[in-house]
């Protein structure tokens, strides 16, 4: 992933919004502008030329005569807070006023760089990039303003909108230089100057959320809230088994319900999945009661397909034979295996974690407005330009003629990356010849989501007569993601491994770390900080396991393995390369360092030392993720009623730069609840091929009651480059809770969820 | 036809008189700030005041609602001022927002109920109301400011 | 199942203390018949002996009171049962009116009866039992005892039970319980006539364990 944004974004060109009601037009550069004419020529869409009065240096920002700026945010908002942090980031690099700007989201373009939000990236992929952008609007600004006063630029500095000059009392606001400054040649953005760090000020602000006026007084829009006239609501009869067929299907008592207008089927995917629509039976309705009563009143016929034997108990027992045997190497130093042939002791333990659901409070939705040359979508996709060219694809149009408009999102977790549910309503729409929204149920959600991978995990370590640990294996069996895009992906590969297996540093002199069969028997997806959920939660939970066997405590042994200060070579992990979550080695090593210094702070934070005099039972966990640093410390107590309570969490997280530190603290506490449903509650189950779990008497998730006292989170001060924030505070948690709980009653749990064992 | 108020202004929406008040509000009356999260009482999301009563509007039909008052999140207030709006934007409680309408509403009855509730009021009140970002920690603090309860009392 | 069990200890010998109703040397009964099913009144009269008689009929209305349809609502503890008989999901509590708590009532989320498409069940006026008239857990020999006493059963008399068990509308849920849910056995009209004959026969009490 790349990431970088496209040069065409900063050059400008011919893009349009219409959401929230400003309409936003970039007139095209000379360089563009016969492409773009013709390609506007082709389009449906309509075209809008005069852009308002004002500056427009590039498709992000706008400054207008009348003193409004607006910036665009060009990721979507899933409650991370992507749209406080990029547009307020954006405003101080530039130097205006927030109270000045309105922020508009991006349609799927693009012109507008890498819009996938996803993998944790929004603010380390592009973090000089997006600063680039508005250094431009910056550096033209003060050039109009020092040509005006003929001074030096380098004299001029901007501040709440305004140009000031050192020395005096000169100042212009922007709307004053607006007209001056679009008349400008656009300088370069490699070529601009950026602030120092310091002089932005966002470290000690607490940013506002943005969006919060709106989600309190219920204005705020989210894909099933938009409405165009004459639309049909869709609720879809799904194949109740991943493969199955629709043989028949009778929709006569569904047509027969007031409000439903439509019954339609929707072909089967062939596998590989990718985005297909799911197929089906789709009842379209007046409204969405009507859409739901008609779904149900569907007489269906289903041949189930192959994955109709799926059962989870023998599939968990299949994924332990699995990796009892030796699997495809992913990471070597020396000779694991002979050490353990020579050990005096081996400690091993198989860990199990059931396929997980995103369960995003917002079932995923989507508007489509198809017309013989355009589609229209609003949709709460995490993946725009995806959803633009799967419904192109889906329709049989160019991508050009398709426009993606992104509301927020009521949580993604990644399941909103998957333009599935777009390409249903695209399909839907094309076939009713009406505006069509599709609405999931809770029960289409949880049923036939795009699983997190059940996976088992077995490790092993040879101890030599003096106790030292001689060897580690780990060997591990997961469904993989790539099984949703080829068929022939029936194991993990090398690179879904450095996802906290192969990146993992270990002072031991032999390693191996080996894949083993795990096919896929539903679609597989990726789940908020994905493989390192299961990945974190074996290792942190068998370097628990080490420590009591060795009679050591569990943050000696933890710092032991870890070892000294280092950034860890590709040779010392034993593998040839790191995807490294799509950054350089050099610009983000595997620092032991940094881990050294979460795991000291938190276990301080938390009074690790005093906590058996103190009676305190807790449980240390640490893992590295998209490039941030996180130590988690749990404690946890015994009810009255004898289940086990989650009281208080201490969470230390090194991201390098933060830009946002209100923002992050939420990330932290939420992964914390995240994390905390994931060990106590959570697990998807399949019997016959078909999802146990339908709604959330089934499927449970943590609840206000169950939430910590306090969460206390601590973000380290770094000025290194920007790590991930949305994922990395969740892999520590589920294995923090569970080291908790041995210390607390002795008993090691190593399938998940605690629940299963009557534990809460 | 069933004759309602809401949010203060009379309203007559031919509807079924089984159709659930969510879907009313959302596909008839225009009103889409109350939201669908489950469809069977279990997450909370669809939270509207009945004659100053919570209820979870993806269950409760129509006609139980003729001749009464009905309050979306949008009727909290005119203008965002009431305690726990403030509240929630000052403590930073929504992340992604979507269950954060009926949190506000169950409160919002709480306050109305008991003014100045114990850490374990708030929870047991709130126990029907899932959030799936995990703003509980916030959600307790902004009901304790809106109530004047300062923060550290239990 | 709990219950099952208890319905077959109440129809044997229990060595506690002797009821002074209940008949001396062995007790006449009919056997535990099926738990789905419930003998009408006259299935009874073959007993000749009138305490024993009344007891049995009590026994049968057990699988009626002692049905997780009933002590659902009739828990000891502060929060309902729900199912085969766990703990209510989502978390509510029984409040100081016995009808939930403040934001979270019995009747934000049950209505008057039961839905097409949720699975929440509905009944008019919807709530628990108070504490003093829970019977989670309790034998059949307790829970006579207590329906018998004015103290413990809502300061009914005779009528008013007889009114309550075949009238009310809460209670005749637990025969239409909707979306797959059990049943309890007959029918309602059959529950209350087996309690108006217990309590027509001398309201005697089965032999049986009292904690």
């Amino acid at each position: 992933m790349t990431g970088a944004l496209s040069r065409r974004g900063f050059l400008g060109a011919l893009g349009q919004t219409a959401l929230g009601g400003l309409v936003l037009t970039v007139l095209p550069r000379e360089a563009d502008a016969k492409d773009e004419k013709d390609k506007a020529a082709k389009s449906e869409a309509p075209r809008v030329d005069k852009p308002p009065p004002g500056f427009t240096p590039n498709v992000f920002i706008h400054v207008g005569s009348d003193g409004k700026i607006v910036i665009m945010c060009h990721r979507s908002e899933m409650g991370q807070g992507v749209r406080s942090t990029i547009p307020a980031l954006l405003a101080a690099e530039l130097g205006a006023d927030m109270a000045h700007v309105t922020i508009e989201q991006a349609p799927g373009d693009p012109l507008f760089g890498d819009q996938n939000t996803d993998g944790s990236s929004s603010i380390r992929n592009a973090f000089v990039e997006l600063r680039q952008i508005a250094a431009v609007a910056r550096t033209m600004l003060v050039a109009a303003a020092a040509r005006r006063w003929k001074v030096a630029p380098e004299s001029c500095h901007t501040e709440k909108s305004k140009v000031l000059h050192a020395g005096d009392a000169r100042a212009l606001t922007f709307a004053e230089l607006a007209d001056d400054a679009g008349k400008l040649p656009v300088p370069k953005p490699e070529s601009v100057k950026l602030l120092a760090w310091k002089d932005l000020h966002l470290a000690e602000q607490s940013l506002p959320v943005i969006d919060a006026p709106a989600i309190v007084n219920g204005t705020a829009v989210f894909a099933a809230d938009v409405k165009v006239p004459g639309m049909l609501i869709a609720v879809i009869a799904r194949p109740p088994v991943v493969g199955g067929k629709l043989v028949k299907f009778d929709a006569t008592r569904a047509l027969a319900l007031p409000g439903v207008k439509q019954v339609l089927e929707i072909p089967a995917p062939t596998p590989p999945y990718v985005f297909q629509p799911w197929g089906g039976v789709a009842v379209l309705a007046e409204n969405t009661w009507a859409a739901m009563r008609g779904a149900k009143a569907l007489a269906l016929e289903w041949d189930l397909g192959k994955n109709a034997s799926y059962d989870s108990q023998t599939y968990k027992d299949e994924l332990s034979k699995s990796v009892s045997s030796a699997g495809t190497v992913a990471r070597k130093v020396g000779d694991a295996e002979g050490a353990l042939g020579k050990a005096a002791k081996v400690v091993q333990a198989e860990y199990h974690l059931p396929h997980l659901a995103h369960a995003t409070m917002e079932p995923p939705a989507t508007l489509a407005h198809v017309t013989e040359k355009h589609c229209e979508l609003w949709t709460a996709s995490q993946d725009p330009q995806t959803a633009r060219e799967v419904a192109a694809k889906t329709l049989g149009l160019q991508t050009f003629q398709v426009t993606v408009h992104v509301t927020l999102l009521g949580g993604g977790f990644g399941r909103k990356s998957k333009a599935d549910f777009v390409a249903e309503a695209a399909l839907l729409s094309k076939l009713a010849g009406v505006p069509v929204r599709v609405q999931w149920t809770r029960e289409d959600d949880l049923r036939h989501d795009y699983f997190h991978s059940v996976s088992t995990q077995q490790l092993t370590a040879a101890l030599d007569d003096k106790g030292a640990i001689t060897a580690w294996r780990h060997r591990t069996a997961f469904p993989p993601i790539g099984s949703t895009f080829n068929v022939a992906a029936t194991r993990p590969g090398a690179g879904d491994l450095q996802q906290g297996v192969t990146d993992l540093p270990l002072t031991v002199p032999n390693v191996l770390a080996e894949t083993c069969e795990a096919p896929a028997h539903v679609r597989i997806g990726w789940m908020r900080s994905v493989y390192n959920v299961f990945h974190a939660f074996s290792v942190n939970s068998f370097i628990d396991e080490l420590a009591a066997a060795r009679g050591v405590d569990p943050l000696a042994q933890r710092l032991e393995l870890l070892g000294p200060p280092r950034k860890v070579s590709l040779s010392e992990l034993g593998i040839e390369k790191l995807a490294n979550y799509g950054a350089k080695l050099a610009d983000h090593p595997v620092d032991t360092a940094r881990m050294r210094n979460v795991v000291e702070r938190v276990t301080q934070a938390a009074r690790w030392d005093s906590r058996k005099q103190e009676g305190r039972a807790l449980g240390l966990a640490a893992h590295r993720s998209f490039l941030t640093y996180v130590a988690v410390v749990a404690q946890v107590s015994k009810r009255a009623d004898g289940r086990i309570a989650v009281d208080e969490v201490w969470i230390c997280t090194d991201a390098g730069t933060v830009v946002n530190h209100e923002r992050a603290r939420s990330q932290m506490e939420g992964a914390v609840i995240f994390g905390q449903s994931i060990a106590l509650h959570s697990g998807m189950t399949m019997k016959a091929g078909v999802a146990e779990q339908h709604n959330f008497h089934q499927y449970k998730l943590t609840r206000i009651g169950e939430a910590p006292r306090k969460i206390h989170v601590d973000l380290v001060e770094s000025e290194g480059l920007p790590g991930g924030i949305g994922e990395p505070g969740v892999p520590p948690v589920a294995p923090a809770i569970v080291n908790a709980v041995f210390a607390l009653t002795g008993q090691r749990v190593r399938e998940l969820p605690l629940e299963k064992h009557g534990l809460v | 036809m069933i004759k309602l108020r809401i949010n203060g202004e009379e309203r007559a929406l031919e509807v079924d008189p089984e159709m659930p008040l969510l879907w009313a509000l959302r596909d008839v009356a225009g009103l889409t700030g109350t939201k669908y999260g489950c469809g069977e009482a279990l997450c909370g999301a669809c939270t509207v005041h009945l004659d100053g009563e919570a209820v979870r509007a993806c269950v409760t039909p129509m006609r139980r609602c003729e001749g009464r008052a009905v309050t979306t999140i949008e009727g909290l207030s005119k203008d965002g001022s009431h305690p726990l709006q403030k509240a929630w934007c000052e403590q930073g409680v929504p992340q992604c927002g979507f269950c954060q309408a009926g949190q506000i509403m169950t409160a919002a009855c709480l306050l109305a109920n008991v003014p100045k509730p114990s850490d374990e009021e708030i929870d047991r009140s709130l126990a029907g109301n899932l959030c799936r970002c995990g703003t509980y920690t916030r959600i307790r603090a902004a009901v304790k400011q809106a109530a004047g309860i300062e923060e550290g009392s239990r | 199942m709990r219950c099952a069990m208890l319905v077959a200890m109440s129809l044997s010998l229990w060595a506690c203390r002797s009821p002074p109703a209940a008949g001396t040397g062995p007790t006449q009964t009919l056997g535990p018949g099926s738990p789905d099913a419930l003998r009408s009144v006259e299935a009874f009269a073959s007993i000749p002996e009138p305490a024993a008689r009344s007891a049995a009929l009590f026994s049968e209305a057990t699988k009626v009171f002692l049905h997780p349809r009933c002590v659902n609502c009739h828990p000891n503890g502060d929060s309902p049962l729900q199912d085969a008989g766990h703990v209510h999901d989502p978390p509510v509590a029984r409040g100081k009116d016995d009808r939930g708590v403040p934001g979270l009532l019995c009747t934000s989320c049950h209505q008057d009866k039961n839905l097409e498409l949720a699975r929440v069940p509905g009944a008019p006026n919807w709530h628990l039992a108070p504490r003093s008239m829970a019977w989670q857990g309790k034998s059949p020999r307790e829970l006579c005892e207590q329906l018998l006493d004015p103290a413990r059963n809502g300061g009914r008399t005779h009528e008013q039970l007889i009114e309550h068990v075949s009238h009310d509308a809460l209670v005749a849920w637990g025969w239409s319980p909707g979306h797959e849910r059990a049943a309890a056995p007959g029918t309602q009209e059959q529950f209350g006539k087996l309690v108006a004959a217990w309590l027509q026969t001398g309201a005697a009490c089965p032999e049986g364990a009292v904690r």
